[in-house]
């Protein structure tokens, strides 16, 4: 993403002018956009005019509309964009169009001669055409946090991985903010058994195999220079036996890029299940850690897991969910936050500004705030957890502070109830 | 089936209904002869000249009423004195244990392999230079298996003992491969857990994290209730009685910590790979032996197996954990009856999905059978049905009677010996039969006691280890793209209602987390 503009006072008001240029932009717009924010880009829309004779005529007129939002949508690419291209031709080098698409729908807030005031309009939002947001509620510090994020230039690795079974695969493409599956496959492969003899299990995990390298030719873009690895992840030994296959198939066609590709990007890792949410395990492994530390995904698994084990070893060092974590904070024993963007995508303004708060406040005290993109199986899993946890710096007791909180609410009630006490005896 | 498919046939066909065919430049017409758009047919292979002979065939219809069939089961279930009591057999143990070994040994031993075959065996795996695995090829027949000297699938097989017949099921010991080995030990009845007793073996299957431990728990959980252990290899510490007495000593208060009888818990030592004590201990090998052993040879054992009862009035439930093609028309599906019984030319329905499909024959040990009820291992041809909607982990059941579909559902389970306790939102994988699917844990509903289960506390914040709560699981849909796409249900039934169709088991990286029964059906 582009920033072409950006006019943000001190209280928040004003706009940025953003051009997305690939999946992860959509995404990051995605999670920007808000109901009631203003949002103006280029548009396409149908205008019909009624000629004196009554007779009308439609025709596409291309405009600029801003729009106040009422809904946002997002659906994630199918396929990837980057298919593999002829070595040599220019197109390779150049970043790919996006294929994940956003959609604003609102109504138009200034008129021209075409759209009147008022009128719904949905923006498809296009690589390469700038937007500009206004926030109906004024910049936050997240919302700000998110529009630098989505400007750093040279992103990280980008990871490929194919996730298998005996019989199942899925197609993964990883980059900072997302997970994207772009393909599955299943084929069926009877069990070996007395009765159907061994033939049948060989015959159909050939197939498999010749299935699953094809889905790889057309799935991941094993060439692209931004593609650092290609993980081949299974429990047993799949992953060896698809990448013979893989590699002795490439060796007959004669695909040379092919064969270096696979020689020096895949990296064969070992996971329990042949389920995509193992793909935290793949995060987790060494190889893939040595190669994609700094990176953000691999820090929100590195980040998650070690929630998890904290839970295991000092519960009362690991929390979660909403009510918990903000009571944690205002003790200020909070060493690293994590939070999903789900919740800041959240629709209600008030709530998005406790969540904006909570991350303000942890941060003003010099704690780590990990915001876990809901794209990614560790944000998925956060999710599930009510989309907050967080590491404490020290011990603490839920139920106690659960006690103390209420000793408070119960002493402020009895001041109030006695303040209006004293104050009736007075009238 | 290669036989109707390939070109030769056809050729062979068309000259003889078009003699001179071959030499003509241009087609001649005969009146019955084949003409040249016939054999451009044939030649796609689309029909093949078997498929005219048996083009329709009369779909076998039902022979008996359903209380007959059950009757009839009953008394067969009964009877003492002649017929054989089924009974089917898991076969467990931490990875070379010699699984595989062990009963390769024993099906030769009673003869149910052939001296050519066993020759052959011998001479393949010593030519791979595998030689000790030379009995285990007989169970694990694919390639990858043969060349890594490992089981990976469940493989299945008959053996007959003076009183029982057993349906062998072998399990893969390698922890990669539990999904395949849960899946065997929800069709049996009984375990066979071998333990290794070479020195430092045993102890690496024993400790945490070995699967002697984990196989134990889960077929435990699944309703096995009856175990032989059998101490294999004691031939490696020169027939050791101390050995063999610490190994059942370690034993015994596991087992009877996981939930077994001791008085169903048995323990025999033997020598798979010289078959020392397998149906006799006789013989030279068995010398040192016999010098302190004076019990039960492993046949002996088996042959006093007790099958549980079977569920013969519930509505017919079979879980398929295998989908091939048979050697008829159709398609071939195996798995275990579950509930009820299935007879021949019965319209089955397959869940999930919509489609139907008829039983055209049933075979029960290579045999076939009319019918077959609750309890037995079964092949079952099924035709007028395509065969990509039937899959491994699909239940056939009655058309009339159906069993639910769920997506969510509440659950009773015990927690295993975790590391990371159980909160709600924790990602599990749940096994239910061979179906092995994502899933979450959404609530924890209620802390159990284990022994009573009266509720300790409602709405825990997390479970910890060896305790036994009630839940809620929900499926997680099959992306992660998106908030959008809904999670597939899977056939479940609640534990009340039939029980092998109401256990399920809980894993999570690789780790067995828990096992339940199924409440009741959410959604």
């Amino acid at each position: 993403m582009k920033l072409i503009k950006k006019d943000i006072d001190k209280h928040g008001a004003g706009f940025v002018n953003l051009r997305p240029e690939d999946d992860e932009d959509m995404w990051h717009l995605y999670n920007l956009i808000q109901k009631n924010d203003f949002v103006r880009g280029p548009a396409i829309r149908r205008v019909q005019t009624v000629s004196a004779t009554g007779s009308t005529e439609s025709h596409r007129v291309r405009l600029s509309l801003t729009l106040q939002v009422s809904r946002v949508e997002f659906s994630a690419a199918s396929a990837p964009s980057n298919v593999p291209v002829v070595p040599g031709s220019i197109a390779s080098s150049s970043a790919p169009l996006p294929t994940a698409s956003l959609h604003i729908s609102g109504r138009v807030t200034s008129a021209n001669d075409h759209v009147k005031m008022g009128a719904f309009h949905t923006l498809d939002v296009e690589a390469n055409r700038d937007i500009r947001i206004e926030k109906g509620d004024g910049w936050d510090s997240v919302a700000i946090s998110r529009v630098e994020e989505a400007c750093v230039p040279g992103r990280g690795a980008e990871v490929g991985a194919v996730v298998c079974g005996e019989g199942t695969a899925a197609f993964c493409l990883l980059s900072q903010h997302m997970t994207v599956i772009t393909h599955r496959i299943s084929v069926p492969i009877p069990r070996k058994g007395s009765a159907s003899g061994a033939s049948q299990h060989e015959k159909a995990l050939t197939k498999f195999y010749g299935t699953l390298f094809d889905s790889f030719l057309r799935h991941i873009p094993y060439s692209t220079p931004s593609l650092k690895a290609i993980v081949i992840a299974s429990p047993g030994w799949v992953r060896d036996a698809v990448y013979d296959y893989m590699v002795a198939e490439a060796s007959k066609r004669g695909d040379k890029i092919l064969g270096k590709a696979l020689k020096d990007k895949v990296i064969r890792v070992h996971i329990s299940s042949p389920h995509v949410h193992s793909l935290t395990e793949v995060l987790k492994s060494p190889e893939i850690v040595s190669q994609l530390k700094e990176t953000k995904f691999a820090r929100e698994g590195i980040m998650l897991d070690r929630f998890f084990k904290m839970l295991g070893s000092d519960e009362q060092r690991a929390w979660y969910g909403p009510a918990h974590v903000i009571l944690a904070a205002d003790r200020g024993a909070i060493g690293t936050l994590l939070i999903s963007d789900d919740l800041f995508r959240s629709s209600d303004p008030v709530q998005r500004k406790v969540y904006v708060e909570l991350v303000e406040g942890v941060k003003a005290k010099n704690a780590e705030v990990l915001i876990f993109s809901s794209m990614h199986e560790s944000g998925q899993q956060l999710n599930q957890l009510t989309g907050v946890a967080a590491i404490l710096t020290f011990p603490l007791d839920v139920e106690v502070v659960e006690a103390e909180e209420k000793a408070a609410k119960e002493e402020e009630a009895e001041a109030a109830a006695d303040a209006a006490h004293e104050e009736a005896l007075q009238n | 089936m290669s036989r109707a498919t390939s070109p030769v046939p056809v050729k062979k066909r068309s000259g003889k209904g078009n003699p001179i065919a071959s030499g003509a430049s241009t087609p001649i017409r005969f009146g019955g002869g084949t003409d040249q758009r016939q054999l451009d047919m044939s030649a796609l292979n689309i029909y093949s000249p078997d498929d005219e002979e048996n083009a329709y065939e009369e779909p076998p219809k039902m022979t008996l009423a359903r209380e007959k069939v059950v009757e009839e089961a009953k008394k067969a279930l009964d009877a003492r004195g002649d017929g054989k009591k089924g009974v089917s057999l898991v076969v467990i143990g931490h990875v070379d244990a010699g699984k595989s070994t062990l009963m390769g040994r024993l099906l030769y031993e009673l003869g149910m392999v052939e001296e050519k075959k066993r020759i052959a065996n011998e001479r393949g795996s010593s030519k791979m230079g595998k030689g000790s695995f030379s009995w285990a090829w007989e169970l694990d027949g694919t390639t990858e298996e043969r060349e890594r000297g490992i089981t990976m699938d469940i493989a299945q097989q008959f053996l007959a003992t003076p009183q029982r017949l057993i349906t062998i099921l072998d399990a893969p010991g390698h922890r990669d491969f539990i999904p395949n080995m849960i899946s065997g030990a929800s069709q049996a009845d009984c375990a066979l857990l071998v333990v290794d007793a070479a020195t430092g073996e045993f102890e690496a299957g024993f400790d945490r994290g070995g699967q002697t431990r984990e196989h134990l728990v889960l077929v435990r959980s699944l309703g096995v209730s009856q175990v032989i252990v059998a101490v294999n290899k004691l031939d490696q510490v020169q027939w050791d009685k101390d050995r063999y007495d610490d190994i059942c000593d370690l034993l015994r208060p596991f087992l009877l910590q996981s939930g077994f009888h001791p008085s169903k818990t048995k323990f025999v030592p033997v020598g798979a790979m010289e078959g020392v004590n397998l149906i006799t201990s006789e013989g030279d090998t068995a010398t040192e032996l016999n010098k302190w052993y004076t019990g039960p040879t492993l046949v002996d054992l088996l042959d006093k197996l007790e099958p549980p009862a079977r569920d013969l009035n519930s509505p017919l439930r079979l879980p398929i954990s295998n989908v091939f093609k048979g050697q008829s028309s159709g398609i071939a599906v195996s798995g275990r009856v579950c509930g009820g019984v299935i007879q021949v030319g019965e319209r089955v329905r397959v869940l999930p999905g919509d489609e139907t499909a008829i039983v055209k024959s049933i075979e029960v040990e290579d045999d076939s059978q009319p019918w077959a009820a609750a309890g037995t291992s079964v092949t079952l041809n099924l035709v007028s049905i395509d065969p990509a909607q039937v899959n491994i982990g699909s239940v056939l059941c009655p058309v009339t009677d159906t069993i639910p579909l769920a997506t969510v559902f509440s659950a009773k389970i015990i927690v295993f010996d975790i590391q990371v306790p159980i909160m709600a939102g924790t990602s599990v994988e749940l096994f239910h039969h061979s179906r092995d699917v994502p899933a979450t844990i959404s609530k924890l509903v209620a802390s159990l006691d284990r022994a009573t289960g009266t509720v300790i506390k409602q709405s825990p914040r997390v479970l910890t280890k060896g305790g036994s709560a009630e839940v809620q699981i929900t499926l997680r849909a099959s992306g992660i793209s998106g908030p959008s796409g809904t999670a597939r249900s899977i056939p479940l039934e609640p534990f009340a209602a039939n029980k092998d169709m109401g256990r399920i088991l809980l894993r999570r990286g690789g780790e067995t987390i828990g096992a339940g029964i199924v409440l009741k059906i959410i959604a």
